[in-house]
Order: C-alpha cells, then structure tokens, then sequence
C-alpha cells in the first residue's frame, strides 16, 4: 500500500470548500472597504446624507424649518405697515393675514380673518396651510407677531419671500397694537379665510 | 506543434464576465451621482429601517463598481463573480418581497425612474440572468482554478499551499 505523499493536503471537495469559503470573505472585506470608502465620500459631498434616513417629507420640513431659524440680525429689512393700512386691509379683506404667533396665544385671540402660521411650527402649519397660501396667491399677505420686539413676523415674511410670495409685509405693531386699539377679536383655532 | 483553436464556448466566459462588469460599473455609477435619490428608492421597499439605509445608499454604489471592476482583473475575478452573485440574490430578494406585497415602486437598479410594476418584473427577470451568469462563471472560474492549482511536480501552487496551512 502505497502511503499519501502530502498528508497535509485536503481532499478536492474541501479545497473547493475553503476556496469558496475564503472567496466569501474576500466579498466581505470589499464590503467594508465599499462602506468605509462611501462614508467617505458622503462626508465631502456638497450635499451628505444624514446618518439616518429622512423621509421627502422630514427633509421638506427640515428646509422649511431652517428658513426661520435665521438670526433676526441676518434678515433684510422687510417692507412693514402701520395699523391703519393693517386695520384698512382686515376691514376689507384685501389681504391674506398670517398670524406668527404660536398656536396657543392665536387660540386666544388674534385679529379676525387671520390664519395661524406659527413661526415656532412652520413646517407643520406651512403644510396646512398651502392650500389656501395658492388660492390667496393674486393678494398681499400681512404677516403679523405679538409686536414690540418680537421677530417671528419678520423671519416667517422672510421665509415665505423665500418660497417665491412676492408681495409679503410685516405689520410691526403686532396683536399688542392691535388688541390696545380695541379693534375686533377672534378666538378660537380656526378662522374664515379672508 | 498542435495550435489548440478556440470555440465559441472559450469565448463564453470573458463575454459574461465583461458584459457583467460593465453593467454593475455603469449601474454602481449612476446611483453614486445620485444618493439621496437612491436612499429614497431603498426606503421605498420599506424593508430596512431608518438608520441602515443611508449606510446602504452609501456603501452599495461602491461595492457594485467594485465588483465591477474585481470582474476585470484575471486574480481576483472570482471574488467579483461571487460578489455579483450575492448582489444579484438581494436585488432579487428585496424585488420579490415587494412584488409580492403588490409595492409599485423604482428598483433603482440603473439610476431613477417612474414607479412601474411591469418594470419591476423586467429586473426580476434581468436579477435572474445576472445571478445565472455570474454564478455559471464563479463555478467555471472554480474549477479551473482547482484543475490548474496541482502543478507538474504534484505540488499545489504557492497560494494554494498558503492557503491550505
């Protein structure tokens, strides 16, 4: 009996295991490197994707978001009007009145008319309110605050500027204006569109 | 001297192996240009959850170049056709279990386009073809390798001899 000159080698089917087997991690290990080499260039691509996925929606409300939470110091002068012509263009409804102002303070009284477009929830409210932002498109939309020193009226004028409205101002005397003048209120959470 | 001619079956293998290679380059490419619009198609068969599937938008492009271009150098040709084979078996899968919960959606196997079913159907059929070829040649390169990995004096090559330690 003739004794095997190579006791170390395997068989032919277990080569082609091992060969197979060895194959396998050479995928795995161009995998990593594919990973690695992605995350790569993901960081200094001029637009990377977040580490976890967002959704059209979550990146839309992203953008909106950002576009007021701008430092009110960056923002061009917005055109503004006193309260006569606020007061004249409520009485007349000739223009779309947006209301800055977080959502539990408009539910406490806001001018009549006014849509609720919250600075501190634009995206959400944005959304909403699209609807009625396109029907309104032909008119001048009034954005108002609380008044005083309060910017939210500015930054979203601002934002909605950005969004392609034309003909946007800001009523600079606010609800605190409006409410001292003992003009008209509503209160609630909805409103009649102007 | 007898010169050996080659048949149509010689030819076979390379054809596979470059057809292969530059699908899986070309389609690797597109979806490089385009992450977020790939990220978007991955979400959409709603198989993965958030936070795997802008590692895959990332990571994938590059291995499918890779195997790509792993096709083209005769060394490491086989671990490109395995590599081909395994990805051809997740787009089949993930293409499948869509089809199968009657999603209308964008493979996204060669860049982006509009949602169709009957397009989903023709990448199921173009998985299959993929997957077939890259496994036929995984299996010839295989054998050849283990065939030609004895030399002459009954030794296994050097490699081969690594290998087997």
């Amino acid at each position: 009996m003739i004794a095997n000159p190579h006791p170390k080698l395997l068989s032919q089917p277990n080569r082609i295991a091992r060969r197979v087997a060895l194959d396998l991690s050479g995928v795995f290990l161009i995998a990593l490197i594919s990973l690695a080499a992605g995350l790569l260039i993901n960081r200094f691509s001029a637009r990377p994707l977040p580490l976890v996925y967002q959704t059209p929606e979550q990146r839309f409300d992203a953008e909106l978001t950002s576009l007021v939470t701008a430092p009110p110091l960056a923002l061009p002068p917005a055109p503004t009007i006193r309260l006569s012509e606020f007061r004249a263009a409520v009485e007349n409804k000739s223009a779309l009145i947006l209301d800055a102002r977080p959502a539990q303070f408009f539910i406490q009284g806001h001018v009549p008319g006014a849509l609720n477009l919250a600075r501190d929830d634009f995206a959400h409210d944005y959304r909403n309110l699209s609807g009625a932002l396109k029907a309104a498109s032909d008119k001048p939309i009034i954005v108002y605050c609380s008044g005083g020193v309060c910017h939210d009226s500015r930054l979203v004028a601002n934002a909605l500027i950005t969004l392609g409205f034309t003909n946007v101002s800001v009523f600079t005397g606010g609800w605190e204006a409006w409410s001292a003048a003992a003009l008209p209120v509503s209160r609630g959470a909805s409103d009649d569109a102007p | 001297m007898m010169l050996h001619s080659k048949t149509a079956h010689d030819y076979l293998v390379p054809a596979i192996v470059f057809a292969l290679a530059a699908l899986f380059i070309y389609a690797g490419a597109e979806k490089i240009s385009e992450p977020l619009q790939f990220a978007d198609t991955i979400a959409a068969f709603a198989i993965l959850p958030a936070v795997a599937i802008n590692l895959l938008a990332a990571g994938l492009p590059i291995f499918e170049v890779g195997s790509g271009l792993l096709l083209l150098v005769p060394r490491i040709r086989r671990i490109g056709a395995l590599a081909v084979v395994l990805i051809s078996m997740v787009f089949f899968s993930a293409l499948l279990s869509a089809l199968v919960r009657g999603l209308v959606l964008d493979c996204g196997c060669f860049g982006t386009g509009p949602p169709s079913r009957p397009r989903m159907w023709l990448e199921l059929g173009s998985d299959v073809l993929f997957f077939s070829g890259a496994l036929f040649v995984y299996f010839r390169l295989l054998r050849s390798d283990s065939n030609a990995s004895i030399s002459a004096s009954g030794f296994p090559s050097s490699m081969e001899r690594t290998m087997l330690r």
